[in-house]
C-alpha cells in the first residue's frame, strides 16, 4: 500500500464518525477525502477499507445512509449521524483523548526523570 | 444490544444478494467518477485521472469480498451457497438421490417410528399428577407371581398404612351392556373406588368425578365416561352431565368426561364401587386390583416393607384364608413397562442397526461418486479452496441428503404411527398417546444430522485428500482408479452390510420359528370352524336361577335350531384365556407342591367337549339330570352361605361333580383312575367322573396346567351371571353371527353381543406379542438384506467398471470367460464368506439377548442359523448376478480401446 499509512478499524470508525458531525450529511468520496486531508495526506483509504467500515456503523445504527445527488448532479449515497451515533461519538472521543493522555504521559521524558 | 442489532443487519444481509450488490457497483462506481473528475480538475489528462484514481480505490475485486463479508454472515453464507451448490449435483444425479433418500427414509423412517413407540411408552412420565409417587399393589401366594386383592384384605391395608397417602381399589375391567334409547352395545365398565381419579390426580374435562357417598346403595348410579364414549353415546354434547345411560338394564346418571388421552386399564365407563362388606366379598377371593400414592418421604420400597408386616399379620390373624398371602409393591410406570422394556429396546436395537446398514450403503454410494467427482474436487483445490472447505461442502452435501431422507422418513413413520393409534388391541401398554411429538421430532433431526456425518465424513475425507497435480494430469482412467484405501474401506462396508444383515437375519429367523412353533403348538381343541361371543345377563332383570337358565337355554336351543349350526355349548372361561383358579385339597396327599399347584375352573354344557373337540379319556360327561341337580345344589349352598358367612364344609348330600383334565389326573392321582375318587375346595366336595384332554390354557407358551370342569349351572347362581358362547357350523362360521344376534334381541333387547371372534382369532389374539415383534424385525431383517444386497451389487459392479481394461486385456491374451467369471465371483465370494463369518460370530455370541422370546427351539438353533447363512448366500449369488454378466460379456477390443 506505498509509503502510505494504514488506517486501522477502531480509528477509522471515530475519523468517519467526527467527520459526518462536523461536515454533515455526506458521501463516501467526501468522507475519505477529507480523512486523507486532515491527516496532511498521511492516510490513503481505498474501498475495501473504507465501505465495510461504513456498513459496519450503518449495522450497529451509528449512521445511516440514503441516496441523493452530489454537488455535481452526481447519484451517491450519502452517510448521516444518527442520535447513538453523536453519543457514540462523544464517549468514543473521550476514551482516545484519555488513551493519548496516558500514552502521552508515559512517553514524554519529564515523567521519566 | 449494539451486536444484536448488527446481527439482525448482518441476517438480513444474507437476502436481497443481487440487489445489494447492484447498490454497491453503484456507489463504487460514483466514488470513482467523482475521483477522476477532481483528478481532472487538478489537471491531469482524462486517461491519467482515472488510472490514478483506480489506483487509489485498490483492489476492486478484494474490496468486493470484504464488503460482501461485513454485509451478510459468512458462516450462512457460505452454508446457503453450499446447500444450493450441493441441492444442484444432486438434481443432477437423479438416480444416486433418488436410491440414497430412499435408502435414508427407510433407515430413518423405521427408526422414527420405533422411537415414538419408545418415547410414549418408557420415556414420557406417566400423565399423572406426580406420577412418580404412584405405585401398584399386589398381593402373592404360594405359587409364583403376582396376585389380585381379596376385597378385606385391601380394607385392612387401607386402614393399616401409613406408608401411602391414599390407595384406591378397582375391579379388573369387565363387559357391560350399555345403551341410551337405541340397540343396546358392549363396553368395557369399571368399577372403582371413589377416588380413583384423586389418586390418580386427573381432573374430568367435564363435569365431576366421584363424591366419596357416592358408593352407598342408592347413590351409586352415577357413571364417568372416557372421552370416546361421550362421543359415540353423546355425540360430545356439553349438556351430557345428568343425563342418563342404561348399564345392565339399570339408569346411570353421567357426571363427569375424562380428558381425550386418558387411558386407564382399558376400561371406557367408571362406576362406584360398593366398598361394603358383601360388596368386596369374602377373604381368600381375589378379584379386585389396587393402586396407591405414596406420602412424600416413602419410596417403594419403605412401602413394600409395610404392607408385608401387614400382610403378615393377617396371615396370622386369618390361617385359613390367607395363608402365604403376601404383598408386593410396584412403581406404577414399572408396572405399565415392565414386560415391554427390554423387547422394545431389542426392536430399537434391531432398527438402529438397519440405519447403520442405510448409512454404510449410502457411504458406499457416495464413494463411489467422489472418486468420479475427483476432477472436479481437485480443480477447486487448485483454485485456493482448503481441505477443511471442501470437505465442509461435501459434508453439506451429504446432510442435505439425509435430512431430505428424513423428511421422506418421516412421512413413512408418521402413516406408521396413525396405524398404530388406530390398532384397537395393540399389545403395548400405554398411558400416553403414542405420537410423532417434539421429542420424537427432535430425535429424528439429530439422528439424521449424525447420520449425514456418519457416512459423509469418510467418502469427504478421502476425496479431499488427493493429489492435487497428479489428479489434473491423470486420464480418465486413472480417475477411475482410487487409491487402495477407498477399495479396502468400500469392501469393509460391505462385509459389515452382510455380517449385521446376517445378525438381523438370524433373529428374524428365530421369531419366525417361535412363531411358527406357537401356532402350531398343540392347544388340545379344535376351533376352525368355531365362532365365539359372550353374553351377560344384567343382574337386576335376571336375579335367580331359574330365569338365567331359562333364557341361556333358550339361547342355546334356538341356536341349535339355526342352519349350518352343528353344536354349540357354553362356558364359563375360553381356552388361552382362562382366569379363574384356586387350589384343591386330595385326603391324604401329603405332597407339598400340590398345595400350590393352581387348578383352572370352567364351568360348562355338557356339549362344550364336542363342540371344540376334546376327546374323553375315561368317566363319561355330564348328564342332563347332572345339570339340573347340580344347579338345585348350588343354590341350597348359596344359601347355607348366606345364612353363615363362617360356613366350615358343605353337607355331603350337596357335593359336586367334576370332569379333570389330564394333567390333573396325572398330578393327582398318578398311576390311577381318577375317576369315582374325590377332592375338596372351598368346603366342598367334588367327585370325580371323567377324565378329558388338556387345553392351553393362559398363554400358548405355558405348560397345560391342571383344569376342573364343572356343570354350567353351578355358574348361574352368585352375582355375575356371565357366559361364552361357543358355536361350531359346518360353513363359515362368522356367517352365523347375525342370526345369533337377531335371536340375541329377540330373547332381550336390552343385551349386547360381547366380542365376537373366531376360535382361530382367539388364537392370534393370544399372540398379539409374538405378532407385532415379529413382523417387525422380520421386516427390519427384510430390509437389511436388501440393503446388504444393493450394497454388494454396487461394489462388484464398480470392480468390474474399473478393471473393465484389466479384464479386455487378459480376454485378449487368451483368458477364458470362466477365468474371467471365476475373479469376479471369488471377490463376492471373499466378501460374502467374510460377511458371513461375522456375523455368525455376532449373532451367536448376541443370542442370548432374545433366547426369552424364543418358543420350542435354542437361541442357537442350528437349523435357523444354517437356513439365514444360505439365504444370504443365495442373496448375494443374485447380487453378483448382473455385475457377472457385464464383466464376461467385456469386448476385449472396446475395453481396450477406451483408453
Amino acid at each position: 500500500m506505498g509509503d502510505k499509512s494504514e488506517v486501522w478499524q477502531g480509528t477509522l470508525a471515530l475519523m468517519v464518525l467526527k467527520t459526518l458531525e462536523s461536515m454533515g450529511p455526506q458521501h463516501g468520496y467526501g468522507i475519505a477525502r477529507r480523512i486523507e486531508q486532515i491527516s496532511g495526506d498521511q492516510l490513503s483509504l481505498n474501498y475495501g477499507t473504507l465501505y465495510p467500515a461504513l456498513l459496519k456503523l450503518e449495522q450497529e445504527g451509528f449512521i445511516t445512509s440514503e441516496w441523493g445527488l452530489s454537488e455535481n448532479n452526481r447519484r451517491a449515497r450519502f452517510y448521516r449521524l444518527t442520535r447513538t451515533g453523536r453519543a457514540q461519538l462523544k464517549k468514543e472521543a473521550r476514551e482516545w483523548e484519555q488513551a493519548t493522555n496516558i500514552l502521552a504521559r508515559f512517553l514524554s521524558p519529564e515523567e521519566q526523570g | 444490544m449494539k451486536t444484536i442489532r448488527a446481527f439482525m443487519a448482518r441476517f438480513g444481509g444474507l437476502f436481497n444478494g443481487r440487489r445489494r450488490d447492484w447498490e454497491m457497483e453503484q456507489e463504487f462506481a460514483s466514488h470513482l467518477a467523482m475521483q477522476v473528475e477532481d483528478n481532472i480538475r487538478s489537471g491531469m489528462n482524462p486517461e491519467e485521472a482515472r488510472r490514478v484514481a483506480l489506483i487509489k480505490a485498490g483492489g476492486l475485486s478484494s474490496a468486493r469480498e470484504n464488503y460482501r463479508e461485513q454485509r451478510g454472515l459468512p458462516f450462512f453464507e457460505t452454508l446457503l451457497q453450499d446447500l444450493r451448490y450441493g441441492a444442484r449435483n444432486l438434481r443432477k444425479s437423479p438416480g444416486f438421490t433418488a436410491v440414497a433418500v430412499i435408502t435414508l427414509a427407510l433407515g430413518i423412517g423405521a427408526n422414527t417410528a420405533i422411537f415414538s413407540i419408545i418415547n410414549a411408552v418408557l420415556l414420557r412420565p406417566l400423565p399423572y399428577k406426580d406420577q412418580d409417587r404412584l405405585v401398584q399393589l399386589w398381593e402373592t401366594e404360594a405359587a409364583p407371581g403376582t396376585y389380585p386383592f381379596a376385597g378385606p384384605d385391601y380394607l385392612d391395608w387401607e386402614k393399616q398404612t401409613k406408608t401411602l397417602a391414599a390407595t384406591s381399589v378397582y375391579t379388573w375391567p369387565m363387559g357391560v351392556n350399555a345403551s341410551n334409547s337405541g340397540e343396546a352395545q358392549s363396553l368395557v365398565l369399571i368399577q372403582a373406588e371413589t377416588n380413583l381419579f384423586s389418586v390418580l390426580g386427573v381432573d374430568p374435562i367435564v363435569g365431576r368425578t366421584f363424591a366419596p357417598d357416592e358408593s352407598q346403595p342408592g347413590k351409586d348410579h352415577v357413571v364417568v365416561l372416557t372421552y370416546a364414549v361421550w362421543q359415540k353415546f353423546f355425540g360430545g354434547r356439553q349438556d351430557v352431565i345428568g343425563q342418563k345411560l342404561e348399564l345392565d338394564a339399570e339408569p346411570y346418571s353421567v357426571i363427569g368426561i375424562m380428558p381425550r388421552w386418558f387411558k386407564f386399564s382399558r376400561g371406557e365407563v367408571f362406576v362406584p364401587k360398593d366398598m361394603s362388606a358383601k360388596g368386596m366379598h369374602e377373604r381368600g377371593s381375589h378379584w379386585l386390583l389396587a393402586i396407591g400414592r405414596l406420602k412424600p418421604e416413602q419410596t417403594v420400597a419403605s412401602a413394600q416393607a409395610e404392607l408385608s408386616t401387614i400382610a403378615k399379620n393377617l396371615e396370622h390373624q386369618y390361617p385359613d384364608s390367607n395363608d402365604k398371602i403376601g404383598a408386593t409393591v410396584v412403581s406404577l410406570k414399572e408396572q405399565y413397562t415392565g414386560d415391554n422394556r427390554q423387547e422394545l429396546f431389542i426392536l430399537l436395537g434391531a432398527v438402529a442397526l438397519v440405519l447403520l446398514v442405510a448409512c454404510a450403503n449410502v457411504a458406499n454410494l457416495l464413494l463411489a461418486r467422489a472418486t468420479g467427482r475427483l476432477r472436479e474436487i481437485a480443480l477447486r483445490a487448485v483454485l485456493g479452496a482448503s481441505r477443511w472447505r471442501i470437505v465442509r461442502q461435501l459434508l453439506t452435501e451429504s446432510i442435505l441428503l439425509s435430512i431430505t431422507g428424513a423428511v421422506v422418513g418421516l412421512g413413512a413413520a408418521w402413516w406408521f404411527v396413525s396405524l398404530v393409534q388406530n390398532a384397537k388391541t395393540l399389545p403395548i401398554p400405554r398411558a400416553n398417546p403414542i405420537q410423532v411429538d417434539v421429542t420424537v421430532l427432535l430425535f429424528t433431526v439429530l439422528v439424521s444430522v449424525f447420520v449425514g456425518v456418519l457416512f459423509g465424513l469418510a467418502p469427504a475425507l478421502q476425496a479431499s485428500n488427493l493429489d492435487l497435480g497428479e489428479e489434473l494430469k491423470s486420464t480418465a482412467q486413472a480417475v477411475l482408479s482410487p487409491s487402495g484405501w477407498n477399495r479396502w474401506f468400500r469392501d469393509g462396508l460391505v462385509v459389515g452390510e452382510i455380517a449385521v444383515s446376517l445378525t438381523l437375519l438370524a433373529a428374524a429367523g428365530l421369531l419366525l420359528r417361535s412363531f411358527y412353533n406357537l401356532r402350531n403348538a398343540p392347544t388340545g381343541f379344535e376351533g376352525s370352524h368355531v365362532v365365539t361371543f359372550s353374553t351377560l345377563l344384567p343382574q337386576g332383570k335376571y336375579d335367580d336361577l331359574t330365569s338365567r337358565r331359562k333364557f341361556f337355554d333358550r339361547f342355546l336351543e334356538g341356536i341349535h335350531s339355526m342352519p349350518g349350526v352343528d353344536i354349540a355349548a357354553i362356558a364359563s372361561e375360553l381356552p388361552l384365556e382362562g382366569g379363574t383358579n384356586g387350589y384343591i385339597k386330595v385326603d391324604g396327599d401329603t405332597d407339598p407342591a400340590h398345595r400350590q399347584m393352581l387348578v383352572e375352573q370352567n364351568y360348562v354344557t355338557p356339549d362344550y367337549f364336542a363342540t371344540l373337540g376334546i376327546p374323553f379319556f375315561s368317566g363319561s360327561n355330564f348328564s342332563p339330570a347332572d345339570m339340573d341337580r347340580e344347579g338345585a345344589a348350588e343354590q341350597k349352598v348359596e344359601e347355607l352361605y348366606k345364612q353363615n358367612p363362617n360356613l366350615k364344609s358343605v353337607p355331603a348330600e350337596l357335593s359336586s361333580i367334576a370332569i379333570i383334565n389330564r394333567v390333573m389326573a396325572k398330578t393327582f392321582w398318578p398311576n390311577q383312575d381318577p375317576v369315582g375318587k374325590t377332592y375338596r375346595n372351598g368346603g366342598r366336595t367334588f367327585r370325580i367322573i371323567g377324565v378329558v384332554g388338556d387345553v392351553t390354557v393362559g398363554s400358548v407358551r405355558g405348560e397345560p396346567m391342571p383344569e376342573a370342569y364343572y356343570p354350567y349351572t353351578r355358574a348361574l347362581v352368585g352375582p355375575i351371571a356371565f357366559g361364552h358362547l361357543l358355536i361350531k357350523t359346518h360353513n363359515d362360521p362368522t356367517a352365523i353371527l347375525p342370526s345369533a344376534r337377531a335371536q340375541l334381541r329377540t330373547l332381550d333387547s336390552s343385551l349386547a353381543l360381547f366380542n365376537p371372534r373366531t376360535m382361530p382369532e382367539v388364537v392370534a389374539d393370544s399372540m398379539q406379542d409374538e405378532t407385532l415383534q415379529t413382523w417387525l424385525l422380520g421386516s427390519f431383517a427384510g430390509l437389511t438384506l436388501l440393503l446388504a444386497a444393493v450394497g454388494l451389487y454396487s461394489v462388484l459392479s464398480y470392480l468390474v467398471l474399473q478393471r473393465s481394461r484389466e479384464i479386455g486385456i487378459r480376454m485378449a491374451l487368451g483368458a477364458q470367460r470362466t477365468d474371467v467369471l471365476r475373479m469376479v465371483m471369488r471377490q463376492a465370494g471373499t466378501l460374502t464368506a467374510l460377511g458371513i463369518g461375522l456375523g455368525l460370530f455376532g449373532a451367536l455370541s448376541g443370542a442370548r439377548v432374545i433366547q426369552s422370546m424364543c418358543f420350542g427351539l435354542t437361541a442357537r438353533d442350528p437349523l435357523t442359523f444354517a437356513g439365514v447363512v444360505v439365504l444370504l448366500a443365495g442373496v448375494s449369488l443374485l447380487a453378483s448376478y448382473v455385475p457377472v454378466r457385464r464383466a464376461m460379456r467385456v469386448d476385449p477390443m472396446v475395453a481396450l480401446r477406451y483408453e
